[in-house]
């Protein structure tokens, strides 16, 4: 297995995934030259709503990383960021789009015409360390762009109260009022319903289309996860609807002709932690055993739903829990999560990727694999880091995952 | 070597574990925390001891069951302690959150150390009035939580919290401005044990010994050598590091850590009530990078060069600390460009490569030729 893989695709939606990436950061392009402000944002909060609403157009320096691993560009990144002096023990998306932005941005050999420079940006504040720092490198690079600090609870989802929610409103209106001021355009709270209609839709989508992976065989695996991509950018989209009733239709089909990812298959294994970006193909590998990840833990960020009624308070909630869901905010809650998937996706091993590139999403691992294994789920831990492929090492990979697998196999009485 | 001045602070810091059993055998209810971002005055005037968490000298044997290699050592130390018993006297741990690799620590320790009460506290990045109301309300929950847990909260008990707290940071800060001034006959290394004292003992007997090194202070001393530093980081805890500083022919004469400076600055806040005074501290405090951002820190940091005549600054990060590693890359480059000298230091789990880090820094005194 190479350092850095494909993932195998077998559904035909996800073969149209290229087409609607490429789509998103042409429509990126074309908003700067028309003069439509380009903010620039993290994932996973209400900001992508007010946007889409206010006509203005969301990027996400986060979501960039993942294209620079897949285009093989992270080294070139690492290189100027770690130029700069910032240290190789920091996470790999912030060394990746630090990188990128001080060194490649602009010039002839961009990926997908690479990041329009931002007119706003909107640093979070609540979310985890690096993402923070992240952004206010950003802000160093893009001085004349214009900011606005939100402020939002870092606080476990079982303990919000009033006053955390009462806060997230308000800081939610502050950023309105920031846009209004900023591009002159007017907040239409109709159109902001229909957007948060819209991205509740994608969410319903999204639910409906991991429930498929509850199918023995399943029908979709952790290789066809790119399909994340539009719930990352295109949430409160017609485009993200259209694309996941497609995704839907066809896992429906494939269900009912009970039509799995393997023609046989042996094993349903849970991943814990971000994918490896640059090797996706680590899931052919346990594919190629008989083994295929049905349910992981950062899908989990985008199942929430949304009241369109209450647009404002829907968005000041969903930004103040997507971080905690997937996080270390509370262990407690996380590790209930995944239990719960791991009860209801019948999974016989979880893979529980140590990833050096994110400690919220890592901390808490070894309290989760205590209380699998007492639900009698055996889970290997794997060392590695979903963006820099130096931190991974494929022969320790391979050593370890061919004895699990034999391992759970043989449980499952499957002759070696 | 510890001088007799700074002895019985030490007294305290190497016999830890028998202060807590005194403390809880005295009928005292510690607390936990690990960050100075937790307010300590509220567990305080709730009727508990709060007790900053510390790691211990020596490698990681037991956490790493519990935690990757990749968090900072402090935290991988604090649960080896924890998991070798040493905090079995503490009741319960709160932590206002700052840093993920904390917070999920505190976690960790929850379910496997158990912890009740157990609170992470969020804390608001921006001052505005609404940030202050929501922190208020924060501090009203922890009350409340701690007031579940047999405490007994109040505002006048908090005015009285603040004042023994408020005098501790005010006689430190009398200790750093002769500090400044050059003329303290404390090492780095008795001045960090005084500080840890602090963390661990409960604060009116602290306040009482405080008072007895001032004024045990000679009223002349010795300037003496070595380049005048500031030394800059998370949390230091061998206070070993810093006598290789010293040396190695630095002089520190300030500081930014959290186990320094940054806990006592400033020594009060203003307000209407206990809860406002205890408010605006935390939105004046001088700020760690996991709450805010270098550019703001530079002047202050800057100011405090200014105000101790320090001629370089000296960075020391636990390893992994994503808040001090991100912000360096700008310091220290806003550093070179004043002509302003300084090195990093990474402190790892098994302690600091002595010879080496003694080569490096002999170096670069002698580089900067004071």
């Amino acid at each position: 297995m190479e350092k850095s893989s494909k993932s195998k695709k077998r559904l035909n939606t996800a073969k149209e995934l290229p087409l609607i990436i490429a789509e998103y950061y042409q429509e990126c392009h074309e908003a700067k030259k028309e003069g439509r402000p380009v903010g620039w944002m993290p994932p996973m909060n209400g900001g992508i709503e007010l946007f889409y609403a206010m006509g203005l157009q969301p990027v996400f320096p986060e979501n960039w990383s993942p294209v620079c691993a897949a285009f093989g560009l992270t080294h070139k990144n690492f290189e100027v960021c770690e130029g700069m002096g910032y240290s190789r023990d920091l996470c790999g998306y912030l060394r990746n789009i630090i990188g990128y932005v001080h060194g490649m941005m602009g010039g002839p050999d961009n990926p997908l015409g690479g990041l329009p420079e931002p007119d706003i940006i909107l640093p979070p504040q609540g979310g985890c360390s690096p993402v923070m720092k992240i952004f206010q490198a950003l802000m160093r690079r893009f001085p004349q762009a214009r900011t606005f600090y939100a402020d939002m609870p870092q606080v476990a989802i079982e303990n919000i109260r009033d006053h955390h929610m009462n806060y997230a409103v308000f800081e939610m209106k502050r950023l309105v009022n920031f846009l209004e001021e900023v591009t002159g355009r007017k907040l239409d709270y109709d159109r902001l319903k229909e957007v948060v209609r819209l991205s509740d839709k994608a969410c319903e989508l999204w639910d409906e289309i991991m429930s498929y992976r509850r199918f023995i065989p399943t029908p979709i695996s952790a290789s066809e996860i790119g399909i994340m991509f539009v719930m990352v950018t295109r949430q409160g989209t017609q485009t993200a609807v259209d694309y996941l009733t497609r995704v839907r239709d066809e896992l429906k089909e494939r269900a009912e002709q009970k039509v799995g990812i393997l023609e046989n298959e042996k094993v349903r294994l849970f991943w814990d932690n971000i994918p490896l970006w640059y090797n996706m193909g680590l899931f052919n590998y346990f594919e190629k055993m008989g083994g295929v990840v049905v349910a992981e833990t950062y899908s989990a960020a985008w199942s929430l739903r949304l009241d369109a009624d209450n647009p404002m308070e829907t968005l000041a909630r969903k930004t103040l829990t997507s971080y905690p869901l997937v996080s270390c905010v509370s262990i407690k809650k996380r590790k209930e999560m995944v239990l719960k998937a791991c009860r209801e996706y019948a999974i016989d091993g979880a893979i529980l990727h140590r990833n050096k590139s994110c400690v919220p999403i890592t901390l808490g691992q070894m309290d989760i694999k205590r209380e699998l294994e007492e639900m009698d789920i055996p889970a290997l831990i794997i060392d590695a880091d979903h963006m820099d492929d130096r931190n991974f090492s494929t022969a320790q990979f391979q050593t370890r995952a061919d004895a699990f697998m034999e391992m759970l196999l043989s449980r499952k009485g499957y002759s070696l | 070597m510890i001088s007799d001045l700074a002895r019985p602070f030490d007294e305290i810091v190497r016999n830890m574990d028998q202060e807590l059993q005194t403390l809880a055998s005295e009928g005292k209810r510690l607390i936990g925390y690990f960050c100075t971002y937790t307010p300590v005055e509220l567990i305080h005037a709730s009727g508990f001891i709060p007790v900053r968490i510390l790691g211990d000298a020596g490698t990681v044997e037991k956490a790493y069951t519990l935690t990757p290699d990749f968090i900072c050592p402090y935290l991988r130390k604090a649960v080896e302690k924890g998991l070798n018993g040493s905090y079995k006297c503490l009741d319960g741990l709160v932590q206002g959150y700052t840093c993920d690799a904390a917070c999920g620590v505190a976690n960790i320790w929850e379910a496997n150390m158990g912890a009740d009460p157990f609170h992470i506290l969020p804390l608001p990045y921006v001052d505005q009035d609404e940030s202050r109301s929501f922190l208020r309300s924060g501090l009203e929950d922890l009350a409340e939580i701690l007031k579940r847990a047999g405490g007994d909260f109040s505002q006048e008990r908090l005015a009285d919290s603040l004042d023994i707290y408020g005098r501790i940071r005010t006689l430190m800060s009398e200790l750093y401005e002769i500090r400044y001034e050059h003329r303290l006959p404390l090492s780095a290394e008795d001045f960090l044990t005084i500080v840890q004292a602090g963390f661990i003992t409960a604060p009116e007997r602290y306040l009482s010994m405080l008072h007895d090194l001032i004024d045990a202070l000679p009223e002349t001393c010795d300037p003496g050598e070595g380049v005048p530093i500031l030394v800059s980081g998370s949390l230091i805890e061998e206070t070993k590091v810093l006598r290789i500083i010293e040396e190695s022919g630095g002089r520190v004469v300030a500081d930014d850590l959290c186990t320094g400076m940054r806990n006592f600055v400033p020594a009060y806040g203003h307000g209407s009530d206990p809860m406002d005074q205890l408010i605006d501290r935390f939105m004046n405090r001088f700020p760690c990078p996991s709450r805010s951002s270098a550019e703001y820190r530079l002047p202050r940091l800057l100011d405090l060069m200014k105000h101790s005549k320090a001629c370089a600054m000296v960075f020391v990060f636990q390893k992994y600390c994503t808040p001090h590693l991100s912000d360096y890359p700008f310091l220290n480059d806003a550093l070179k460009d004043k002509g302003i000298p300084s090195i990093m230091v990474e402190l790892d789990e098994t302690g600091i490569m002595e010879g080496q880090l003694k080569t490096r820094l002999e170096s670069f005194f002698e580089m900067i030729g004071w």
